[in-house]
């Protein structure tokens, strides 16, 4: 049967990934599929943006969680062969395709940021960063299906097209989990999502103490966005919320500007902000790594610029 | 009393990795670690083991040379350690490592109640061994947890997903990776170090172990992640506090 599959959470995490397997169905001259597990009146609706066939999951009972589909998912693969299956590099997603491919015995790209179909291997060619950050790998996968995942937001969602058919087919519902979800506790936003964020100002370790995160704030009003913070400042520290952390295991923000004050900018932490349009950044260490990276760099003690640039940008 | 598994990996100090004038990865000065992550995953078996009793073993897969990583982590507080060990051992994908991993737990550990993994390896950090460790085992799994709590044959977790948190239980033996925030890693001190060198360490060579599979991904490339941006510097008195603003006003990012 063959074909790009794909496996999402919800319609956001669909749509992006539909975009990017109806390319590649395309040039390797397949067709898509898509899985759906909830909100099962949207078929038509991923039929429209691309999918040319739904496989739809039977509800969930309340304890179980979207992991407890993999045995349903696996035996679907094994019998349909799929050349591709990709899902969202999302904390579940990443789980599930680990375990899909262990099942299926084959090769996984976790975290893809950009796949081609090479014509002559016949293969997709993945792509992703290693090292924290400092490298790029590409891979092949030599075993079917090839799998990766992929990063919320890295491509576009699919629009709608008109007068589009596609088939729908239900898939069994999945056997008792031994793993047992007692409680879900969904978080109050406490902050706003820093990975729509158009400017950010970046508090890092030169930030001497909490209360300073005061003039950071101020910064980021006069220049009209939103503060956000290296790992130590929301791990170590715990001045700002873990959703505020930029970096490979943060968010992985593209700002028009990124503005890092007191941030000497490791692998980690250069991964998250690779995709802003402009690096800035203010640090009295003139060999920090921040300035390798940076587009504008200010060599001076925080506390002293600062000030200067506020009363500067509100003229 | 619960028997804990923490898996590692021995990695490249990716702080070492240089980048030759030409863009190339100059790994010819590089140190070695085990995986920030990884540090996560021993400490969480040594504190439960120091809080309930029993034995926390460190686990890895490696290269001859990562001996020191095991002597590290004994020196973290394991008990004892368990180190596969080849030379050709040096690039293995995930689906080998996890492999050799669950027939090591299988034929010579047996007897374990959890394994605890990073959330990945910090040189890669595919994040996947952990996972599929488990489904090789076919035991539970639960990953990216930030609070683990163990109690009679019953072990129940925070998970982190995007939209908050999951208070999950599972049935014993299971694996869960850990996020880096669930506790902070230890620093080994003098007396730490020579206590290790007294503990019990197995050394399991490739030809015990049944032959692994071929790797299912080929790396076509491995090249300098490029950042190409202007490195422009500024001065912090008022001329270049001005230019410095101006700049970003001429990039239209500032209004």
């Amino acid at each position: 049967m063959a074909g790009v599959w794909i496996i999402a959470e919800n319609r956001e995490q669909t749509l992006e990934l539909l975009n990017i397997a109806c390319e590649l169905a395309a040039d390797i001259g397949t067709r898509v599929a898509a899985f759906l597990s909830q909100d099962h009146e949207r078929v038509q609706d991923y039929i429209d943006c691309g999918a040319d066939e739904v496989l739809v999951l039977p509800p969930l009972a309340s304890d179980q969680s979207i992991d407890a589909y993999i045995p349903i998912i696996a035996e679907e693969a094994k019998t349909g062969d799929p050349d591709l299956m990709l899902l969202p590099a999302t904390m579940r997603g990443k789980e599930m395709a680990a375990r899909i491919a262990a099942r299926l015995d084959t090769g996984l790209c976790s975290c893809c940021t950009a796949l081609t179909y090479d014509e002559g291997s016949k293969s997709p060619v993945m792509e992703r960063l290693a090292h924290g950050g400092a490298a790029v790998q590409k891979v092949t996968c030599t075993t079917r299906p090839a799998m990766a995942t992929i990063p919320p937001r890295t491509f576009e969602p699919a629009t709608p097209k008109e007068d589009r058919h596609g088939q729908i087919r239900e898939l069994p519902a999945p056997p008792p989990s031994e793993v047992k979800v007692l409680e879900k506790k969904m978080k109050e936003r406490v902050a706003k999502d820093i990975t729509e964020a158009r400017i950010i100002v970046c508090a890092g370790r030169g930030i001497e103490k909490n209360e300073d995160l005061a003039f950071i704030r101020q910064l980021a009003d006069a220049l009209g966005g939103e503060v956000a913070c290296t790992r130590p400042i929301a791990e170590e520290y715990h001045w700002l919320p873990e959703e505020l952390c930029i970096g490979l295991s943060g968010a992985q923000v593209k700002p028009d500007l990124y503005l890092g004050i007191g941030v000497s900018g490791q692998v980690q932490h250069l991964t998250g902000i690779r995709n802003a349009k402009v690096i800035a950044a203010v640090n009295k260490d003139e060999n920090a790594p921040i300035f390798r990276a940076a587009d504008f760099g200010i060599v001076g003690d925080l506390y002293d610029v600062v000030p200067k640039l506020i009363a500067e940008l509100k003229k | 009393m619960p028997n804990i598994i923490a898996c590692f990996k021995w990695v490249v100090d990716e702080a070492y990795i240089r980048r030759t004038a030409s863009g190339e990865l100059d790994f010819s000065s590089v140190d070695y670690k085990i995986g920030e992550y990884d540090r996560n995953a021993i400490e969480e078996a040594v504190r439960l083991k120091d809080n309930l009793g029993g034995s926390a073993i460190a686990l890895t897969v490696g290269v001859p040379e990562a001996t020191k990583g095991v002597k590290d982590a004994l020196s973290r507080g394991c008990d004892q350690s368990c180190f596969i060990t080849d030379t050709t051992y040096r690039d293995l994908e995930p689906s080998q490592t996890a492999a050799i991993l669950a027939e090591v737990i299988r034929s010579r550990i047996q007897n374990y109640d959890l394994i605890i993994c990073g959330e990945g390896s910090s040189d890669l950090y595919a994040q996947q061994v952990g996972p599929r460790l488990a489904e090789k085992l076919g035991i539970p799994c639960i990953s990216f947890v930030q609070k683990v709590s163990l109690e009679e044959g019953k072990l129940t977790v925070e998970r982190r997903v995007e939209e908050g948190i999951e208070i999950i239980a599972a049935p014993l033996p299971a694996l869960v990776t850990v996020l880096p925030d669930i506790n902070v890693p230890r620093i080994p001190g003098v007396k730490d170090t020579l206590m290790a060198s007294r503990k019990p360490m197995i050394m399991i060579k490739k030809d015990d172990l049944a032959p692994i599979g071929e790797s299912h991904l080929r790396t076509a490339s491995l090249t300098a992640a490029r950042m190409e941006r202007t490195c422009e510097r500024f001065g912090t008195d008022a001329a270049e506090i001005t230019r410095f603003a101006e700049s970003l006003r001429k990039k239209g990012v500032v209004g």
